[in-house]
């Protein structure tokens, strides 16, 4: 079953060297590209048959064997909607793309972009896998980005970009942590082995809520569910191709696809209907109202498929056969009748040079056949029989009639939105077309057939799929239902079931909504008023305001941690180093008085208290002399007490380096000025002395505790052991340092070539041309 | 232990070496050659370490040790060593035209490099904290110096200095954490401590459990952890760029490769005391990193933070203590080295004499003018990003889920959600050089195929892009290797 | 005697931790070696003091007599005393340079890197 792989990385390829195709047929390359798209779409068609009959088809191969992860596919009913959606009006898309861009310089690019978001998105509903969905979700969300930002000339376009990237790529990251934990409690991430263990092992999760609420984050924002619905009006920056396609009829179908293919798992619980029906119910009324009050044609259409989105998820929340039926079928009524939409607001754009409703009227003559398209389309919208719109909202009806909860509510949010798109749908696909022509700023004409086949066969289609409900409900509908629910569905679509409530309700929408037609514009200042009203505390500020609340802690953190003062930074250092000792030897271990192995002699007190008073003149010292003079006071001094305690190579040692230090010092210290003490406030000096002598405090305490310790055998012994034997020497350190550890020294000396290269290099650049101020 | 025949205990070390007669070589060469052709000396540099990483790879499989078993070979210290040396070659391959065009001393450069690069395998092949100790110090003394070398701006001086004058700190602290562990237990093997540990655990040594605190702090220097990080941002910008693109890298993979060899794997007995302590360290540092980022307008300043947040995924794979985890993090610092030191060669092919053009303002428009180079920064960003399908998902995969694997949940939570913050400032830099027209009068240092420094930087530049697409759809196989390196090692946990 | 040198040890790091605070440069490499030498005495003495007995193994015997100077820790000193010195003889060419070039030796003004 190589064929699913085909299907999905077919695309990528394609992608791959559609720029190249593009320069080899600037013209046709639409055409030529919408080839794959096309074969696809047939190669699905040919699973329908098999499925409506109860096949699946799976594919896959190990792809991180160490973590269990494989490429895996499937192809169940619920699948087959959505690849039939995505290739099918992939197809269109493409070809309507290369007309509409035509003459584009980045027209190539584009293309890419557009198959490799086909591609992905075959990949999303095609993955059993789920970190392969995930890579796929993110990658849809990717290509959306480029498709966002195509026209990035204008700042708003770039802004709506990396706004539509932030909010879904953040809910996919949510999701995928969903994910991850839902693999940990089924020992499997294959989504298939998830199904048939039941919800029972996640339900009984004391993570389950967690998990619910990390799965809808990644669903919610991307089928931009109220508060994440913002992204998506703004992302009608994109071209109209990219609006009807990734916006309308698939990429923003993920968020609804997921949810249904986990709903056997999390179906049943409560958080799970309430969260669905009430994100679902308020996105879906906001989404009808705002509509209402916007002006440009694709903003429309974006706020009344962000309406469209709610519905999808309020009926799936709802969890009955019917709803879910119902929600099925209005995914495929809406996919058809929004693309149509989108890319007749393309063509009036194009062939007209507005997408203002305001501006546009009378285009039936100018634009004969894009005014059809347009008009099949909306009257799908409307819900008027015959056409398959009319199913999708009779099903709704009984759908949210049949709610076990909250019925009456349910059912007049649904009338609300319902009569609110019948008005909708002759805004966009009517009015434009209808009355006296409008001064438009360009003289309109007539698409080319690359942009108006598209449109007319999906409007057709609408139409089609009215006339034999009972076919498309069997062939797509009822299959896809049954994976929802996990169990076989058998209800059967027709046009007319008699006369039943549904059938008034119907009614009575199609009567409001041509009222609410007639007096939109009253209606759209009043919305338009409480929006503004509401403007200040909406999801839309709040994306703001949480982007640059972040950005100005990032600053403040700057300010703070990156102040670039070296003595804060040592600071710092300080305190957490003497902190952590400080935390291990007060609360990890007694502290107790040491007792004296060895009696004080006089001169070595004396010594001491040289050394200590030779430290504070170091300190104290205005001078450059003084200072250095100090420090070797000092040095010198722990060369004695190395003496005095069994330790003369050491000390040997200590007094060469002393005294070459004492010179490097002298020399260097005689190119700065005289004065080497910068003056210090009185307060900063007291800070740094208590925290210098909190410091030396615990240091001491360190050496206090350590020095308990005693005696042990251990590793000198050996080498005390072996230091004649094996390397004929009587200096057991020198032996350790040069026979046993002859590595060490070897090392010592490369640090010490290396230190000494440095001090050439730059003294050599002083010399040569680094010079230069 | 003894001491060892010397051949054998010579080719244990025979990377050391032959870096170390490269250096000297190229030393010499230096000093032969005039100024102007300091080619032979790139070229003795550039074979000798590709001769070491040939001798490294040959010895894949091979367990020994050496010199009273102060350094020991095993597939671990080869993983690591490929890592160093691959970087190495690659920083190479960058530093070539960008050392002519910046006026750098190109023997003591190269020489520095490869005396660093030694010091790296020390490290990673360290038995012993003695060694680790020599192995830091021969490491770090060439990269201060090299941080310094930029003559033509004022920053590079004053960078060397703040990082020498913390790094000889860190070196300090560490050096007493080594002390005091040996005060506790009376050896500096990392076998011997292993043995030890438990029964100084079970009188709970204040000295023992101090001297585990200091040797972190040290550690956490090095592969710039915060509250340990403050030298980054500063070392990172000032440095020559190809400098830069070294430390990010190498120099964070060995003080990986010690803290994976001492703390994780010699002191697993107590792994409750520090995975606590990993917690706080990786949740800072990716909190910190990425925030800091967001603000960032040089580009070298924020990758500088964002290797601070890397570091900090890191740790969280870390924090784990179980294979799965040192699994995760030898795939993760492998694929970062890819990703970090193709992002650096960008910066260095965009950039102008002096350092110029290191601004993200610089990039502004760049698909436009540079079209490959823009889609090689494309896949480095996405992949930093962690964005599939690129390597970089892959390496931030393996550490979330071995996190999640371990029961740190949310570590790995906090995890990703510091990625998704990252994502703006990578995704920052793609927004202004995709989608923003290029200024007029935007200078781009010109040459073959928009090639303005050298084929070098082309060369490396592709290598890791491709090499990061094909991990990312690929990974079994560097799953596999990375599995090997840990074979035999992790019966300790 | 122990407790006599945990307070000079004590004293040599509060000195050396004042100055490193400091914000002249110049002192703070003096604080740097101040600590260097505190560091190498804790080592010393967390090693265990013995009075005069070298750990060299006498004339005619096989190995030392105990008690005697515990070598480890004082390979550990030699080494850091000789890297030490490395480091320090750079930082100081590297502070030259640093004032030649930047024309101070205040580390407070030394804030150019910072954004």
């Amino acid at each position: 079953m190589t064929g699913l792989f085909t299907a999905v990385f077919s695309g990528f390829l394609l992608a791959a060297v559609a720029p190249w195709v593009h320069r080899l047929a600037p013209r046709r390359s639409g055409w030529i590209l919408a080839s794959l798209p096309l074969a696809l779409t047939a190669y699905f068609v040919l699973h329908i048959g098999p499925i409506a009959e109860g096949a699946a088809f799976r594919a896959g191969f190990s792809w991180i064997p160490f973590l269990g992860i494989r490429l895996s596919f499937l192809l169940d009913g619920l699948s087959l909607l959505f690849c039939l959606l995505i290739t099918g009006i992939g197809t269109l898309v493409v070809v309507y793309s290369g007309g509409y861009l035509k003459g584009h310089p980045e027209l190539g690019r584009f293309h890419a972009y557009l198959l490799m978001f086909m591609a992905s998105m075959l990949g999303v509903v095609l993955s059993d896998n789920a970190i392969a969905l995930f890579v796929f979700w993110e990658l849809t969300s990717l290509s959306s980005f480029f498709l966002i930002g195509f026209d990035h000339e204008r700042a708003a376009a770039r802004a709506a970009a990396l706004q539509a990237l932030l909010v879904t790529g953040l809910g996919g990251l949510a999701l995928m942590a969903g994910l991850l934990l839902m693999g940990r409690i089924y020992g499997s991430l294959e989504l298939s082995r998830m199904m048939a263990e039941g919800s029972g092992p996640l339900q009984s999760n004391p993570l389950f809520l967690p998990i619910l609420i990390l799965v809808l984050a990644g669903a919610f924002t991307k089928s931009a569910q109220f508060p994440f619905h913002i992204w998506l009006p703004n992302a009608m920056e994109a071209p109209a191709p990219v609006s009807a396609y990734l916006h309308a009829a698939t990429m923003v179908k993920a968020g609804v696809y997921l949810v249904a293919r986990v709903n056997p798992l999390f179906a049943g619980s409560p958080f799970w209907f309430w969260m669905l029906v009430g994100a679902g119910g308020v996105t879906m009324l906001l989404g009808a109202c705002l509509a209402m009050v916007e002006t440009d044609l694709k903003r429309i259409l974006a706020y009344s498929t962000v309406s469209a989105l709610g519905t999808l998820t309020l009926l799936l929340g709802l969890d009955t056969i019917r709803a879910t039926e119902a929600a099925l079928a209005f995914l495929l009524v809406h996919g058809l009748y929004k693309g149509a939409l989108f890319l007749t607001a393309g063509a009036v754009d194009h062939g007209a040079g507005s997408r203002n409703v305001a501006e546009l009227g009378g285009l039936r003559r100018a634009m004969p056949i894009t005014a059809l398209a347009a008009g099949l389309a909306a009257l799908s919208m409307a819900g008027i029989p015959p056409f398959f719109g009319f199913v999708g909202k009779e099903t709704i009806y009984q759908a949210v009639l049949g709610s076990s909860a909250a019925r009456g509510l349910v059912t007049s949010a649904a009338l609300l939105a319902n009569l609110l798109f019948v008005a909708i749908g002759l805004i966009v696909g009517i009015r434009p077309f209808i009355g006296a022509l409008k001064e438009t700023p360009q003289h309109p004409h007539e698409a080319p057939v690359d942009l108006w086949i598209g449109p007319l066969l999906l409007g057709a289609i609408g139409l089609a799929a009215g006339l034999v409900p009972g076919a498309v409900g069997h062939d797509f509908v009822l299959r896809a239902a049954s994976v929802v629910m996990d169990r076989t569905t058998e209800t059967h679509f027709s046009l007319w079931h008699g006369w039943n409530t549904a059938v008034a309700l119907s009614l009575v929408t199609f009567a409001a909504g041509l009222t609410v037609f007639a007096a939109r514009h009253p209606l759209s200042r009043g919305f338009a008023r409480v929006s503004g009203a509401l403007a200040p505390v909406g999801p839309a500020r709040g994306y703001f305001r949480i982007l640059d609340g972040t950005i100005g802690m990032a600053r403040g953190v700057t300010r703070v941690f990156q102040s670039g003062y070296l003595n804060r930074y040592l600071l710092f250092v300080l305190f957490t180093t003497v902190g952590l000792a400080g935390y291990t030897l007060f609360f990890r271990a007694r502290l107790s008085w040491p007792e004296e192995v060895l009696h004080v002699r006089f001169y070595e007190a004396g010594l001491v208290a040289v050394m200590l008073v030779a430290a504070l003149t170091a300190i104290r010292s205005r001078a450059r002399l003084v200072t250095v003079i100090a420090l070797g006071v000092v040095g010198y001094g722990v060369s004695l007490l190395f003496l005095f305690f069994g330790a003369p190579d050491l000390a040997m040692t200590q007094i060469l380096v002393e005294t070459l230090t004492v010179i490097l010092f002298v020399l260097i210290f005689y190119r700065l000025p005289q004065v080497i003490v910068l003056s210090r406030s009185a307060g900063m000096r007291l800070l740094d002395a208590s925290i210098a002598l909190a410091c030396g405090g615990l240091m001491t305490a360190l050496v206090l505790t350590a020095v308990r310790v005693q005696w042990r055998p251990s590793i000198a012994s050996y080498f005390s052991e072996h230091s004649l034997s094996l390397a004929k020497g009587h200096n057991i350190v020198n032996v350790i340092l040069v026979d046993f550890r002859g590595f060490d020294t070897l090392g010592e000396i490369t640090v010490l070539s290396a230190a000494g290269i440095g001090v050439y290099g730059l003294l050599k650049l002083r010399s040569g041309r680094g010079e230069a101020p | 232990m003894g001491i060892d025949s010397l051949p054998a205990a010579l080719s244990v070390i025979r990377p050391e070496l032959i870096l170390a007669v490269t250096a000297l070589v190229c030393l010499a060469l230096d000093l032969l050659y005039k100024p102007a052709d300091k080619m032979p000396c790139w070229a003795v540099a550039f074979f000798g370490s590709l001769a070491a990483l040939a001798s490294t790879i040959a010895s894949w499989g091979t367990e020994q040790e050496a010199f009273s078993q102060l350094v020991r070979m095993d597939n671990l210290s080869n993983f690591f060593a490929v890592i160093f040396l691959m970087v190495g070659l690659i920083t190479l391959c960058l530093s070539d035209s960008y050392v002519q065009r910046e006026g750098l001393p190109a023997g003591e450069y190269y020489t520095l490099l490869l005396i660093s690069m030694t010091g790296m395998v020390f490290m990673a092949q360290a038995n012993d904290l003695m060694t680790v100790y020599l192995g830091i110090e021969i490491m770090s003394i060439p990269v201060y110096v090299l941080v310094a070398m930029m003559s033509k701006s004022p920053k590079s001086p004053e960078a060397g200095l703040k990082y020498l004058l913390l790094g000889g700190f860190a070196s300090a602290i560490l050096l007493f954490g080594i002390a005091l562990l040996y005060g506790a237990v009376g050896t500096t093997q990392l076998a011997d401590i292993l043995r030890q540990a438990p029964g100084a655990l079970k009188a709970s040594d204040p000295l023992f459990l101090a001297g585990v605190g200091l040797l972190l702090v040290g550690m956490g220097f090095k592969v710039s952890l915060v509250p340990f990080h403050m030298w980054t941002p500063d070392a990172y910008e000032g440095a020559p760029t190809s400098v830069t693109a070294f430390m990010s890298v190498a120099v964070k993979a060995a003080g990986f490769s010690v803290l994976i060899r001492v703390i994780v794997l010699s002191l697993s007995p107590m792994a409750v005391d520090w995975s606590q302590i990993f917690w706080w360290l990786a949740v800072l540092s990716m909190v910190l990193g990425n925030v800091v980022a967001l603000v960032q307008e040089n580009i070298k300043r924020m990758l500088a933070y964002s290797s601070i947040a890397h570091a900090g995924y890191v740790l969280v794979a870390l924090t784990t203590g179980t294979e799965t985890g040192i699994h995760a993090a030898l795939i993760y610092l492998f694929i970062y080295a890819l990703m970090n030191l193709g992002a650096f060669g960008v910066v260095i092919a965009v950039s102008r004499e002096g350092d110029q053009g290191v601004e993200i303002r610089d990039y502004t428009g760049m698909a436009r003018k540079r079209p490959l180079y823009a889609l090689a920064m494309a896949v480095f960003m996405f992949s930093l990003a962690g964005v599939p399908p690129t390597a970089g998902f892959i390496g931030k995969f393996y550490a979330f889920s071995a996190a999640v694997k371990a029961g740190y949940v949310w570590l790995a939570v906090i995890g990703v959600l510091m990625s998704a913050v990252s994502a703006y400032f990578y995704l920052r830099v793609l927004v202004v050089m995709y989608m923003k027209e290029p200024e007029a009068g935007a200078e781009y240092s010109a040459g073959p195929w928009g090639a303005p420094i050298g084929a070098g930087v082309s060369v490396s530049l592709w290598v890791c892009a491709l090499s990061i697409l094909f991990l990312g759809i690929w990974p079994g196989w560097l799953s596999h290797f990375a599995q090997q390196a840990l074979q035999g090692l992790t019966s300790l946990l | 005697m122990e407790i006599l040198l945990a307070f000079l040890i004590g004293g040599l790091y509060a000195a050396g931790f004042y100055l490193v605070l400091g914000r002249s440069i110049g002192k703070l490499i003096v604080g740097l070696v101040l600590l260097g030498q505190a560091a190498n005495l804790l080592i010393f003495t967390a090693g265990g003091l013995t009075r005069a007995h070298p750990p060299i193994v006498p004339e005619g015997a096989l190995e030392a007599q105990p008690p005697f100077a515990d070598p480890i820790p004082q390979a550990l000193i030699l080494t850091a005393i000789v890297i030490g010195f490395g480091v320090l003889a750079f930082a100081l060419v590297l502070v030259d340079r640093t004032f030649q070039r930047v024309g101070t030796y205040d580390t407070d003004d030394m804030t150019s890197t910072d954004a």
